[in-house]
């Protein structure tokens, strides 16, 4: 068990490109610790260069005390799981799970004991003798993770964990993985670009862009107070609004405006999308455009005026030159 | 049921039967003129024996000459699969610049190499190297005239590995053979096989380099062989070509289906993940 420190880490490709840059990072012993971002912000080559894949350009990455920056992945004492799952496919369920002791070069006995001892923890004890193949998406899914769990590694690294699972299928594995990780108190870092499987899994996330992290904080921390204009936009399911008010923009949650006899905005209601529970109204107030949140059964008619208002709270405040949040 | 339909049917009839013959016909004098007791060039119910098995078994060179071809045809096929394999491997995973003009030219300059348009070189050289007669220098010369295209096929089944193969073995600590040999060999193996009874077939027939390069009647493989069976008024040795035919064509045949069987052959990568 160990924490992963990373001192001013970058990975530049061989085309000039810095995935990233100069970056500094602390994920604590035990966390579930969440790379969130768009594609292409270096999440996943963050992610890569933490379990050796690809050479750090600069800066050092250390586990526990032991300094990895040049080792080996194999030397890292990590185990990861890749968004494909990467299951041999000429291997059973069994032979999978028992590959990183086949190459450590443990008894078959042990490999054995090993395969069934944690595919039964992870509900796979019936497909030890099936191939990757015969397997539906959330079983080879629990399978690369089993895989993962018999290296005993000191870290866990998950690609997209969830990304090639159907919707249903996710929110089931969602909580799995969760549970999976408080019971084996590993350090776990995942790199998703979906927000909600972000904000759902982790104990603290940091959200990338080019490169560099925007905001590192909990769950709660980068969903109230987005730091900048990039975070703000990024996270949550429906889009935060960003109104320019003079030298600022003003950042308000759909979620966080209601009605009310005097306010923040005045429009007229243009669209009504209902979301199940919830319908968010989308506002015609001049250039801008502002969405908020209604209770079902309680949604305005198009057309008519309404005024909605926030919690002071709740209403942020960001640059207009540099995007950051003012207070 | 139209008269014209009739027609036309029975047009393709006799035409596929026309094709089917033309493939059949050699096939069943294989079959049949070995255990003729006059074997002739035609087809014809043979009138039982086993003289002409006797006979070519008492032949000074027919069994050397197989088993010259088996030797030749192994140590060939074994030099080409595993150097494709390693070379296609590598050059599938390592980017060097113009690794693409490379594969093409070499394909192409294979054909020109070992053909007929480098015999005398690789005459001159093999005579220097003092590899004449020699059946590890023949297989060496007709391996290297397989390994470009062998290269060339089996990189499109390593290109197909998909990399997150290699990647999680790396990280459970895999060594770079143990990758290969643990992950991408058994992954990529239709490819290897098909690689590696094409090789043997093509070596099985390859006459023209163990011709010029084996100059002793008793190192020349069966297909060298097979131009010499002659009878001492100059026409050919139907008791034992009939027979020598059919030795020579068994063991591509068992081969294949061997293989066929046991690892199904595939010509193009991709595999189902």
């Amino acid at each position: 068990m160990a924490g992963i420190t990373i001192e001013e880490l970058s990975t530049v490709y061989p085309n000039g490109v810095r995935a990233v840059d100069a970056l500094d990072l602390e994920i604590s012993d035990g966390e579930l610790f969440a790379l969130l971002g768009p594609s292409g912000c270096g999440k996943t080559t963050l992610l890569r260069t933490i379990a050796g894949l690809e050479a750090a350009s600069d800066g050092a990455v250390a586990i526990g005390e032991r300094d990895v920056t040049r080792l080996q992945p194999g030397d890292r004492r990590i185990a990861m799981v890749f968004q494909d799952y990467a299951l041999f496919p000429h291997m059973t369920v069994a032979e999978n799970i028992a590959y990183p002791l086949r190459v450590r070069g443990a008894a078959k006995s042990v490999q054995h004991e090993t395969a069934v001892r944690t595919a039964d923890g992870l509900s796979l004890g019936a497909l030890l003798d099936r191939r990757p193949g015969q397997l539906s998406g959330g079983q080879q899914q629990r399978a690369a993770l089993a895989r993962a769990v018999a290296a005993s590694a000191e870290v866990l690294l998950l690609d997209e964990p969830l990304s090639n699972l159907d919707a249903r299928l996710r929110l089931e594995a969602r909580t799995f993985l969760k549970k999976l990780q408080r019971e084996l108190e590993l350090t776990t870092v995942f790199v998703t670009h979906d927000q909600a499987e972000a904000l759902a899994l982790a104990d603290r996330i940091a959200v990338m862009d080019a490169g560099k992290i925007r905001q590192l904080g909990t769950p709660r921390e980068v969903f109230q107070r987005p730091a900048d204009t990039f975070v703000a936009n990024f996270i949550g399911s429906t889009p935060m609004n960003l109104v320019p008010r003079g030298d600022v923009v003003v950042g308000v949650r759909p979620e966080y405006l209601s009605p009310a006899a005097d306010g923040l905005f005045t429009g007229s209601v243009s669209i009504v999308e209902n979301l199940g529970v919830t319908s968010l109204v989308t506002l015609d107030c001049g250039e801008d455009q502002i969405g908020y949140i209604v209770p079902e059964d309680d949604e305005p008619s198009v057309g008519t005026t309404v005024t909605v208002d926030a919690p002071p709270a709740r209403v942020l405040r960001y640059d207009k030159e540099t995007g950051l949040l003012v207070r | 049921m139209s008269p014209l339909w009739m027609v036309r049917r029975i047009g393709f009839y006799v035409l596929i039967t026309l094709v089917l013959a033309f493939f059949a016909v050699p096939m069943l004098w294989l079959a049949s003129a070995p255990f003729d007791s006059k074997p002739g060039l035609g087809l014809r119910w043979p009138d039982w024996t086993f003289a002409n098995v006797a006979a070519t078994f008492e032949h000074p060179y027919a069994l050397t000459s197989l088993v010259n071809s088996l030797v030749l045809c192994v140590v060939a096929t074994v030099v080409t699969t595993v150097l494709a394999a390693l070379a296609a491997y590598a050059l599938s995973r390592v980017r060097i610049p113009g690794r693409d003009l490379l594969l093409y030219l070499l394909l192409l300059l294979s054909s020109v190499v070992t053909g007929t348009a480098a015999m005398v070189p690789i005459f001159v050289m093999m005579l220097q190297l003092g590899l004449i007669n020699s059946q590890f220098g023949t297989a060496l010369v007709i391996a290297g005239g397989m390994l470009p295209a062998a290269i060339f096929i089996l990189k499109d089944f390593m290109d197909a590995v998909p990399r997150s193969y290699e990647e999680s073995a790396r990280v459970f600590g895999a060594s770079p053979w143990q990758v290969l040999g643990h992950v991408v060999l058994p992954v990529a193996r239709p490819g290897v096989a098909t690689i590696f009874v094409w090789a043997f077939v093509n070596a099985w027939g390859n006459f023209l380099l163990p011709f010029l390069l084996m100059r002793d009647v008793g190192q020349q493989p069966a297909a060298v062989l097979l131009r010499t069976l002659y009878d001492e008024g100059g026409s050919a040795n139907l008791t034992v070509i009939p027979v020598f035919s059919l030795l020579y064509s068994i063991p591509v045949v068992v081969l294949y289906l061997f293989v066929s069987k046991r690892y199904g052959f595939r010509f193009h990568g991709g595999i189902k993940s």
